[in-house]
Parts: structure tokens; sequence; C-alpha cells
């Protein structure tokens, strides 16, 4: 569990950094002091720090310059500024990454994770594997493997970020939209793909003795059900 | 000197017509010596003659100022001119010149006040946005997704703004570096994505890896979006792929993107480019402001690059930029 100091004004991209950085399981420390920054930082002796430029006072620059004086903790800069200068300034002034607002959290957690790995990667190693949880099948997304009982399969990456998305949503039905999305990161994906996805996945979710797992809602998008563990008992 | 002898003609006249009438009336009293009479003309015309060199000495640089086209507004500067006439020209001038560089730096100033006041406006629009943004990132439903599009749609609008309002300073806000093709419209049609899914338009790039191009990067993207905006508007639902391709072509680059939507009325084609210009299509699609294809061209031309454009009506449109190397 790390901690993370988010030195930001406004009041409620603060709360909403801090609550989504909770949700995976990490602490977040909202400042609401800015005119003793590094009195804080101190205090706190947070793992990353998250800053923004435009701050009351003295900017984001000025205190990613007391803090580098004291520590090489990883800070990364959070800035409506989009300016391929501004972006200059915050590193040469010590920082180790930059995301303009506004943001996705994907994006905020994905750098933040980076950063740790690269830091801390020894505490990581220990640290445990995020896994997706449901009804007795799990996921494990970064070994890409799907697991009921004592049976496992492989996934590829798509197939996985599918699983992903549905397990999380289940037993909700998710858009074509919300998957189109998702699966879209590392190339450009059409209906077509979406549909050859579902239907690989579908085939492993039959390895795994689960044929009716997941179901087609026309008009709507797809939906996983759970009902396999019951089937699996009966 | 045109000028100069068309401003005295009368005066010549003028002065032929006195001389002739005083002799007339000499001649007419009985005093007829046709000698005397002509070295009178004679003495008459020479002492014109004088007056006429000294005047062109004196007045030359006069005569040849209004007679030449004003090339820029220095012009005006403060000269010693020897007479009278000049001199009040040259003061007239002056004030009028300073007024006008009063009322100038007054406007520019106001013009600078309202950029600045746009920027910061722009800027502080940025923070509620993102706070709408993370909310709906929040909670996936149906509403949140609504509402994220329309939140979507308001960064794009702010964007727009923010590139307009540099557009002045355009000379200041660029840098022409090789940039690589693939990875710029990559990322750019990555930006899009959310309104290609939705509008059922897939992209579908056609760039080779080792193309490279001499732009400024940020304005480059800029132009894509708002083309790859366009493209997308225009042929939402039709199921149909959005192509963005590039090759070289001995000393250009060409980047073509098709798209195969309503296309554009043969009316309309020769205006696209104008600002405010909705055409036709700008009635049938909301959002349409008619200034994404004028910026577009501004900008292309500020970057030396070539714009064109070509559309059939119900086969979709083709905008191709060269970069010349």
């Amino acid at each position: 569990m790390y901690k993370i100091l988010i030195i930001e004004d406004d009041p409620k991209i603060a709360e909403l950094l801090r609550s989504h950085i909770e949700k995976y399981g990490d602490t977040g420390i909202v400042i609401d002091d800015f005119d003793h920054v590094l009195e804080q930082f101190e205090k706190h002796a947070p793992h990353i720090v998250l800053l923004d430029i435009n701050l009351p006072s003295f900017d984001g620059y000025y205190w990613c310059r007391q803090i580098r004086q004291i520590s090489t903790c990883p800070i990364i800069f959070i800035s409506a500024r989009s300016d391929k200068m501004d972006q200059v300034m915050a590193l040469e002034n010590g920082a180790d990454d930059f995301i303009t607002k506004p943001f996705y959290f994907e994006i905020v957690i994905a750098k933040i994770r980076s950063q740790l790995r690269r830091v801390y990667g020894d505490y990581a190693a220990k640290g445990q594997e995020r896994t997706v949880e449901r009804n007795g099948l799990t996921l494990y997304p970064e070994r890409m493997e799907l697991q009921l009982g004592d049976q496992t399969v492989t996934l590829s990456k798509k197939e996985a970020i599918l699983m992903e998305t549905l397990m999380e949503r289940s037993p909700r039905v998710v858009s074509r939209e919300v998957i189109l999305e998702k699966l879209w990161d590392d190339a450009f994906v059409d209906d077509n793909t979406l549909s050859v996805n579902i239907t690989r996945v579908r085939k492993r979710l039959a390895e795994l003795g689960m044929e009716q797992a997941l179901e087609t809602v026309r008009g709507l998008g797809y939906r996983l059900n759970m009902n396999w563990k019951d089937r699996k008992q009966g | 000197m045109k000028l100069f002898i068309r401003e005295h003609l009368p005066l010549l006249a003028f002065t032929l017509i006195e001389l002739l009438t005083v002799l007339a009336v000499f001649w007419f009293d009985g005093y007829d010596h046709p000698l005397t009479a002509l070295y009178a003309l004679g003495l008459g015309l020479f002492v014109f003659a004088g007056y006429l060199i000294f005047r062109y000495a004196t007045h030359r640089g006069f005569y040849k100022r209004l007679s030449h086209p004003v090339v820029s507004l220095g012009e005006f500067e403060q000269r010693h001119e020897p007479s009278p006439l000049p001199s009040a020209l040259s003061e007239l001038m002056e004030t009028q010149y300073k007024q006008y560089q009063t009322m100038l730096q007054g406007w520019e100033r106001k013009h600078e006040n309202h950029l600045t006041f746009m920027n910061q406006w722009v800027h502080q629009m940025k923070t509620p946005l993102s706070v709408i943004e993370m909310i709906a990132q929040e909670e996936e439903d149906e509403r949140t997704r609504s509402i994220a599009e329309e939140a979507e749609r308001m960064r794009r609008g702010l964007e727009m703004v923010l590139y307009v309002a540099r557009l002045d300073t355009f000379e200041q806000d660029f840098s022409v570096e090789n940039i690589a093709l693939k990875q710029l419209v990559n990322e750019t049609v990555h930006e899009y994505k959310r309104y290609f899914i939705r509008s059922h338009v897939y992209p579908e790039v056609r760039i080779e890896d080792g193309l490279y191009v001499r732009t400024d990067g940020k304005w480059m993207h800029f132009i894509l979006g708002q083309l790859l905006n366009n493209a997308i508007k225009y042929s939402a639902g039709s199921g149909q792929k959005v192509t963005i391709s590039a090759k070289a072509d001995g000393h250009e680059v060409i980047l073509d993107i098709q798209d195969r939507g309503v296309g554009i009325p043969k009316a309309d084609l020769p205006r696209v480019f104008r600002p405010f210009y909705t055409g036709e299509n700008g009635r049938h699609f909301k959002e349409s402001t008619g200034m994404g294809l004028y910026i577009v061209k501004e900008v292309i031309g500020k970057l030396n690059h070539q714009i064109e454009l070509d559309s059939t009506e119900g086969e979709g449109t083709l905008v191709r930029i060269h970069f010349p190397k």
C-alpha cells in the first residue's frame, strides 16, 4: 500500500483523484494548506506526489524544486496547461512525468503504477498481483489467465481486456461502445473484430465448462451471467 | 515633375494672357513697335520661367511625395521642409499619423486584452470540465456516458477557441521538426476514438513506418483533428471506414483523408474554406460553425503546406495535404 500526496487546489478534482486512488488500494492524501506544502510533504512522507502547476501563492514548479532538495520521490505533474514549454519546464524542475487535464483515470493510475514500479520495484514484486474475481471465476489480467476451480486457460491480450470489462460490470449489460473503447488501446477495433473476439472468449469459457455464461443482448451489448457456480454444483 | 507641370499649366496660360493684354493695350494706343513688344514679351516669359524654376527647386520633394503612393505608414515621419505649403502638409500628415497610431495602439491593446481574457477563460473552463469528466468516469451507465460525450464536445470546442486565438501570434508559436507521420496520425485517431465508436465509423490507417514530414507537430495535430472530426461527422452511421493514407511522391509527401459519407454539394465546394461558411451540410448537421476548414486552410498556408478538397455528393470527401520536402 502506497501513500500518494495530492497537491491540487481544486478540491473536487483532488477528492475525485483521492477516491479513485483508494479504489486501487492505495492511500491518497489531499493537501489543503498551500503555504506549507513542504512541511506537509515531510509529515506524510508519501511514496509519490501528484502536483498541479497553478497553485495559490507559489506555483508547482517552485514546490517541485523544494521537494527535490530533500527527496527523490516520484513527482507527476497534473495540469490544464498543455504547451510543450510547460512540460519541458516541469521536467526540468525535477518532475518525472506530466499528465494534462482533462485526463482519464486509467492513465493517471497507469502512470502512478509505472513510477512506483520503477522506484519501489522491489516492494512491488512482493505486493499482490491484481485479480478480478466473480463467483469463483478469477482473472489474472497481468498473466492473462482465467481460472475456475482447478482449471486454467490462457487468454490473448484482447480476450483478457474483454473478460475484465465483462467481469467488472457483471451482471450488468456492457454496451459495445464501452468494450470497443477498452479494446481500442493497442489498435483500432471495429464491430467485426469485436464479434470475433467475443466468439473467442466464448470458446475459452467453454473450455472451462461455461457454455452459456456470455450472453448477447440484442441492440444493447453483452452480459456475463454468473450462473456457472450453480451449474457446477448442480 | 508631371504633377508640377499640370499644376502650373493654368498659371502659364494666365501669364501669357496677361502679357498679351498689356501689349494689346499699348498697341491699340498707337505705340506700334513690334521689336519692343517682342522684347517685352520675352522678358516677361523669362521672369516667369525664373519663378517656375525657383518654385520647382524648393518644392521638388513636395511634388514627389504627392505623386508617389504611400507604401508604409512610417513614410509620414518628420521631414524638414523649406517652404510653407510642404511644411504645412507635413505637419498635417504627422498629426494625423499620430492620431491614427494612438487609435491603432488602443485597438491593439483591446484586442490583446480580449485574447488574454479568452485564453484565461478557456483554461478556467478546463477545470470544471475536468471535474465533470472525472465524475462521469467514476460510474459508467447510459447517463454518465451521455454526459461524458457532451463534455468531450465542449472540450473540443474549447480547444478550437484556443487554437483560433493563437492563430494571430502564429509566428511565435510554431517550430518545424521532422515528425513521424504514422505516429502523429495514430495519436490523433486515438483521441477521436470515442467519436469513431459512437458514430459507427472506423479508421483505417495506411501509412508506412518510416515516413517523415517537416511540420509543426502541435498545429498538424490540430489540423488532423479538425479533418477527422469532419470525416466522422459527415459519415456517421454509414458503417463505412475513414481511410487515412500517405505516400512519398518525389519531392513531396501526400496525406489523404478519405471518408465515404454524405459528401459536399458541388455548389458549396469552392467556398468551403471561407470563414463561417457552412453551406448545405451546415443546415443538416449540428455543430457546424464553418470555422474548422477555414482555420485548417490558414494554418496549412502558414506552415507552407498545401491542401485540396474534393467531394462527390453521396460518395464522400477526400482531403489531400501536400508536404513539400
